[in-house]
């Protein structure tokens, strides 16, 4: 190709030089004629650039003490509620916060890591869990609002350290490429495989449409999951 | 090898081998299915604290005063820094005339990007961050910084970038500064095309533009720091750990060995991750503050704004035609919009797939007010390709000729100035014709169906390089005859490790289950060129051919280790294809049904043809073809980021906004690979994951134009957009 | 998220209390239901209800016994608890067969993991995906006293009844009901009321913060749907910009009644289009007593959108709406 290169450009000869420059370089404030004081008014993100002080928690009584580090300022308490969840089986009886996503209830407190947060606002999908039966997003419901239910996570799917049919499946047919989406259309084809057993590709698609791959492995997790539909193992949901 | 072999030929040389080529299951594919792959924001550090990062609510403004003493005297809050407190150049976020990797260019770029910038220069930009004791405290932090902006002038559009009068992004004005710090265009001119239109019995002119889109990937990006008295270990989703840890060492001001950089498992790369990021810095310096590991979580929208994705165009082609349906001339006048700051290239590719060498490309690449475009599989080829393959495409019709006879008449091909290690353009475009039946789906009279469901058809080719380079690779055996392959890659999905494995199986002549894989770890692992720009394969692979021949030549010298011994090979291969061009080459076909009365667009049938080379790993090769196809279908029909151009604000970040596809919106790809040997490469292998993207828009474009009769100039080309075109 | 506490009520009576005496010592308070989309709010600091803050307490109505059921009376209509839960409200077999319509619109809403714990009442009172809202934009939503759309990117936003806010409404139940002719039982402190939809949801110019009545200690407990007439049959069409999980760019919920294949009656109502669910009373009279044919569809169609008022960026809404009005009117009343 004639002229400048048009993609990314490629190393020459693996130039790996290392140029130890001072990185704490240039002082880049500026010093600023005046101007009015025109404060931000719109949020951004989650959090306000501006000048708006948002006040803390409510106090709600006795504080915790830190866990770790020096500074002995005291964290405000947050609600706590009490719950008694079954996880994959096991029963576990816990104190949550009750801001909690199920989500962050799995994966920091049980240390089940295997659901995502793709988004964390229901639209991708990544944190799908089975409770009592039926796929959920997990970012999208509190830890308090499961109290009493029964809960499957990809961990789950398998049985005394064998992998599910659909699990196998997934790993013949190449369903997971980067993996991220994989717990979550994990759980929801089980699901769907317990309720249709026999599904058609096209309630295979309808059933999965709340899980998003955007390597867009779609063909590849459809397949794995036909090939598993009317084997007599489940996809491994109970 | 003599280049002159014709595609058919290599085809018929192709011969089995003993484990590469076969369907073998991923390495990894138990951990990814089971929830046992650790990705960065699975790894727990006893005493972790959780950050989150403050960005500016304002496309341009400069920072007065930064007052975070709320936030540092909330409880919980280990750490806050600004700008005020460091100013670390984020060197991998602007480069020089666009080129990557290069120390030098960095050194002279005038454009430098800090961890956290005053001005602001988009929204979303960071301006602080908060290491807190969970992340609601450090959200709750946030809230509590203070930020006086003194708000400037912004500028949205590329073009209105260039206009006269337009607000300065850089005090050089809009353009960005190529790699000698000059604001000039980017391109060149080759043969003669003033000529080439003086030649031409007509001369057509057209306007395209394409959408920015997002990489999208399923994993929000982290950085988890932890410093070991002056040595930082950093957990990042990164492509190419050895290029993290180098670009990481150099902002900080430490050697590359004072930087572990581990990546075991990614969720997606998509190209624009072979490297460091800003937020790996903020999480290494909130880390030195807070004394303790800092784990930053980027929440999706922090993502998809504070990241990069494929830059936005807008092309005006002319292009000249001999009464025959030759090209006789080509012009491209293009703008990409970079954001304020040059990450890549900005470049757009496809012509080259064209025989006409009368050639003349001015592009610019434009600074806004947006965010930074960066790359994503194939970073300049399905937006050039959409606009030149649209543009000939509706040549071809008003020549009246067949869009896949005028693609014969006119793609590249072989000549005495153009040497290639292989050529199968022409062998996919017709094997692809005929797997599609071109001739019942294509209508000659587009938009002729009754309605309101209407069927046509589509096409589009390319030619998309397959390189050769320097990697690296380490191998080594055992008593037990276990062989350990240490490379730097990452495995973003294609399945890297178990190709890597696959070859060095083959080339030792050992079954692939007594070769392990040692990765994604930059104290373990040697140099690596990094995951993208679909080099693994062929580059890391090739030296993984050369470590295994090098062992198998100790081996044969000295025999097995015995014991505790062990035996070593390592190689950093740097082949050269001696002036050929070493290309992949494919033809999709589309075929589309659209109601025109509620302007849906259904994909009825998609066929791709690809050669790349000796397919090494049969299954995960077609997925990469068939994902990449629908990531090209998504940038044809939905993706975009709109922006308000009153206030500079982004409306559609997140997958909802941006209408990513769902199962419901895959079609099936079906896909057909040929078989080549051209003596490069391992085996003959050459790059597939780059290449399935590039002709999506193209062909879906062209499948409308054939089914409404109306011709879609602008990606993604929406509903609404057809039900406007066709009132 | 800001700190808050989940209370869980056992009655509904409990709910509205619980609710009032947060309110009564100044603190914040939400409902939660389903809670998808209110937690969305939550993570994002959108302001749900303006004047309020972010919540200080959620008050819990999935365990209130009793709300989510389906209960049809004999020639009284059939009620519907809020809480039923959309995959059942669906799956139900009553709803499914006299109230199709209901269970389409369900079918389409969102994705089947949002279906199985998003709940009627919360999908009609969903707050407007409007992108200027969402993205935290001071606007009349949000308790402020503008609207960015109107001259700015308003490409998903209303083509009827819009002023000063022209956010399209964003439920696919709410259509449904509405073409059912529902009614729509509130409670509150003060007691309850039972209210049709045109009194239940309003128009901008009178109240252009809110897309309902609902106070907010008041819940939607449920909805009362009339018992169904002989020959009546009804659909629901939506059309989206891919193929699932997005709110409507237009949609249609039709009811007809039918003798033999001479439509006597037609409810039509719009989602996706307006401020409210919209309904096209001259659209609906050309059907009555009358053959549907294609030729009368198309007419109903236009007149459909007779009255569109397209801003600068969505005409296309009008052609749009003009074909789903044409084909579901004309599908339903040829159908089997």
């Amino acid at each position: 190709m004639e002229g400048k290169r048009e993609n990314d450009d490629i190393p020459q000869g693996g130039d790996t030089s290392r140029s130890l420059e001072d990185s704490r370089g240039s002082d880049t404030s500026r010093k600023d004629e005046g101007g009015s004081s025109d404060l931000s008014r719109r949020g951004f993100l989650g959090g306000t650039g501006a000048a708006l002080v948002v006040a803390g928690a409510p106090k709600l009584g006795s504080s915790e003490p830190l866990s770790g580090g020096a500074a002995e300022q005291e964290v405000q308490a947050v609600p706590r509620t009490a719950i008694r969840v079954t996880v994959n089986g096991t029963e576990h009886r816990v104190d949550v916060e009750d801001r909690w996503t199920l989500n962050e209830f799995l994966r920091d407190q049980l240390e089940l890591t295997g659901s995502k947060i793709g988004c964390n606002r229901g639209e991708c999908g990544a944190c799908t869990v089975l409770v009592d039966g039926e796929p959920m997003f997990s970012c999208s419901t509190l830890a308090v609002w499961a109290d009493g239910r029964d809960i499957q996570t990809v961990e789950g799917l398998e049985r005394d350290g064998a992998v599910s049919p659909l699990q196998q499946a997934f790993m013949d047919f190449n369903a997971p490429q980067c993996g991220f989406c994989t717990s979550g259309q994990l759980m929801t084809a089980s699901a769907l495989l317990v309720n249709n057993p026999n599904p058609t590709s096209d309630e295979v698609r309808e059933g999965l449409v709340g899980n998003l791959c955007r390597c867009s492995n779609y063909n590849a997790i459809v397949e794995a999951v036909l090939a598993t539909a009317g084997t007599s193992g489940s996809g491994g949901a109970q | 090898m003599s280049s002159s072999r014709t595609a058919q030929q290599a085809s018929q040389q192709i011969g089995p081998m003993d484990t590469v080529g076969r369907d073998v299951p991923r390495i990894d594919a138990y951990e990814r299915v089971t929830g046992r792959a650790t990705y960065t924001r699975d790894v727990r550090l006893p005493g972790m604290l959780y950050a989150r990062v403050l960005r500016s609510p304002h496309p341009h403004a400069r920072i007065r005063s930064i007052d975070v003493s709320k936030a540092e005297a909330l409880p919980g809050v280990r750490a806050v820094i600004t700008h005020e407190t460091h100013q670390l150049i984020y060197s991998s976020g602007s480069i020089a005339g666009g080129r990557q990797y290069n120390d030098a260019a960095k050194d002279i770029t005038k454009h430098l990007r800090y961890m956290f910038d005053n001005p602001v220069r988009f929204v979303g930009q960071p301006v602080a961050a908060v290491a807190a004791v969970d992340r609601y405290i450090a959200e709750d932090a946030l809230q509590l910084i203070e930020i006086d902006y003194e708000e400037l002038p912004f500028v949205i559009d590329p073009e209105e970038a260039l206009q006269p009068g337009a607000p300065p992004i850089w005090p050089e004005g809009n353009l960005a500064l190529d790699i000698e710090n000059q604001p000039r265009p980017s391109g060149g001119t080759s043969g003669d095309p003033e000529a080439g239109f003086a030649a031409a019995d007509q001369v057509f002119e057209d306007r395209y533009t394409t959408a920015f889109v997002q990489d999208g990937q399923m994993e929000p990006r982290s950085a988890l720091a932890q410093w070991e008295g002056e040595k930082l270990i950093l957990y990042t989703p990164t492509q190419g750990i050895s290029n993290c840890r180098h670009d990481n060492a150099r902002d900080l001001g430490l050697d590359d060995h004072q930087i572990q950089v581990i990546c075991k498992y990614m969720g997606g790369g998509f190209g624009d991750k072979n490297g460091s990021y800003y937020f790996d810095l903020i999480a290494a310096m909130l880390s030195k503050e807070a004394e303790a590991p800092v784990l930053l979580e980027l929440t999706r929208k922090d993502d998809w704004l504070g990241t990069h994705g494929r830059w936005h165009t807008v092309q005006n082609l002319r292009v000249g035609v001999a009464q025959d349906g030759t090209v006789t001339a080509i012009a491209l006048e293009g703008f990409s919009g970079m954001g304020p700051y040059l990450r890549r290239s900005g470049g757009i590719a496809g012509i080259d797939a064209y025989a006409c060498r009368n050639v003349e490309r001015v592009i610019y690449p434009v600074h806004t007010n947006r965010m930074v475009s960066g790359n994503f599989r194939a970073p300049s080829d399905p937006q050039g390709y959409f606009a030149i393959q649209s543009m000939m495409d509706d040549i071809a019709y008003k020549v009246d000729m067949d869009p896949v006879d005028f693609a014969l008449k006119n793609v590249i091909r072989p000549t005495d100035e153009i040497q290639f290690t292989n050529y199968s353009l022409d062998e996919c475009i017709m094997r692809g014709r005929e797997l599609f039946d071109w001739e019942s789906r294509w209508r000659p009279v587009p938009g002729s169906d009754p309605g309101p469901i209407k069927r046509g058809a589509g096409m589009a080719f390319m030619a998309f390089r397959s390189g050769v380079g320097p990697s690296s690779a380490i191998l080594r055996v055992n008593a037990d005859e276990r062989y350990t392959l240490f490379v730097g890659v990452t495995d973003v999905g294609p399945g890297a490790k178990t190709t890597m494995a696959l070859i060095a199986a083959e080339e030792l002549g050992v079954p692939l289950s007594q070769v392990d894989v040692v990765w994604g770890d930059t104290d373990l692992c040697p140099y690596s060129v990094g995951e993208s720009g679909s080099r693994t394969t062929t580059m890391t692979g090739y030296a993984v051919v050369q470590a295994a021949l090098d062992l198998k030549r100790q081996i044969a010298e000295r025999g097995m280790p015995r014991g505790d011994d062990v035996l070593i090979a390592s190689a950093t291969p740097n082949p050269s294809t001696e002036g050929k061009r070493r290309m992949v080459f494919g033809a999709h076909f589309v075929e589309v049904e659209a109601d025109v009365q509620l302007g849906h667009i259904r994909i009825a049938k998609y066929v791709a043809v690809h050669e790349s080379g000796r397919i090494l790993n049969p299954r995960p090769a077609k997925d990469q073809i068939r994902g990449a196809a629908l990531q090209g279908l998504g940038q044809a029909l939905h993706e975009d980021l709109l922006y308000d151009p009153r206030n500079g604000h982004p409306l559609t970040a997140g997958y909802y906004g941006a209408r990513h596809l769902t199962h419901l919106d895959a079609p099936e790809i079906e896909v057909t690979f040929i078989e080549t040997d051209d003596g490069y490469g391992p085996y003959g292998a050459k790059t597939v994951g780059e290449a399935g993207i590039i002709l999506g828009p193209a062909a879906v474009a062209n499948a409308i134009f054939n089914t409404i009769g109306h011709r879609m100039k602008e990606l993604p080309i929406t509903r609404a957009k057809i039900l406007e075109a066709l009132a | 998220m800001k700190a808050f506490t989940n209370q869980n009520a056992r009655t509904l009576d409990e709910a509205v209390s619980l609710a009032q005496q947060a309110i009564q010592a100044g603190q914040s308070v939400s409902f939660a239901a389903g809670g998808t989309d209110l937690l969305q709010l939550m993570k994002d600091r959108v302001v749900n209800r303006p004047g309020s803050g972010e919540p200080d307490v959620l008050v819990n109505l999935t365990t209130v016994a009793g709300l989510d059921q389906v209960t049809a009376g004999r020639g009284d209509g059939t009620v519907v608890g809020g809480m039923i839960t959309l995959s059942a409200l669906s799956r139900h077999p009553h709803i499914r067969d006299q109230y199709t319509v209901l269970a389409e619109a369900a079918d389409t809403v969102a994705t089947p993991q949002i279906r199985n714990t998003g709940t009627l009442a919360g999908n009609v009172v969903q707050r407007p995906w409007c992108w200027y809202y969402r993205n935290g934009f001071p606007c009349y939503k949000a308790g402020g006293n503008q609207c960015f759309s109107i001259a700015g990117e308003n490409q998903l936003h209303a083509i009827f009844g819009g002023g000063p806010s022209y956010i399209a409404h964003p439920s696919d139940l709410a259509p449904a009901l509405v073409a059912l002719d529902a009614s729509f039982r509130v409670v509150g402190p003060e007691g309850e009321r039972t209210l049709s939809g045109s009194d239940f949801f309003v128009l901008p110019p009178e109240d252009a913060e809110h897309e309902n009545v609902l106070a907010d200690d008041e819940v939607l407990a449920s909805v009362t749907l009339p018992a169904p007439r002989d020959g009546m049959r009804s659909a629901y069409h939506k059309i989206m910009d891919r193929e699932a999980w997005t709110h409507a760019l237009a949609s249609a919920a039709v009811v007809l009644e039918m003798d033999g294949d001479r439509c006597l009656e037609a409810s039509i109502v719009l989602g996706g289009v307006a401020p409210v669910p919209w309904r096209v009373p001259e659209a609906e009279n050309m059907l009555a007593g009358q053959r549907v044919t294609p030729e009368l569809a198309r007419e109903v169609g236009a007149a459909a959108v007779a009255g569109a008022r397209p801003l600068s960026k969505n005409a296309y809404k009008v052609p749009l709406t003009r074909g789903v009005v044409e084909r579901t009117v004309l599908a339903l009343a040829t159908s089997a």
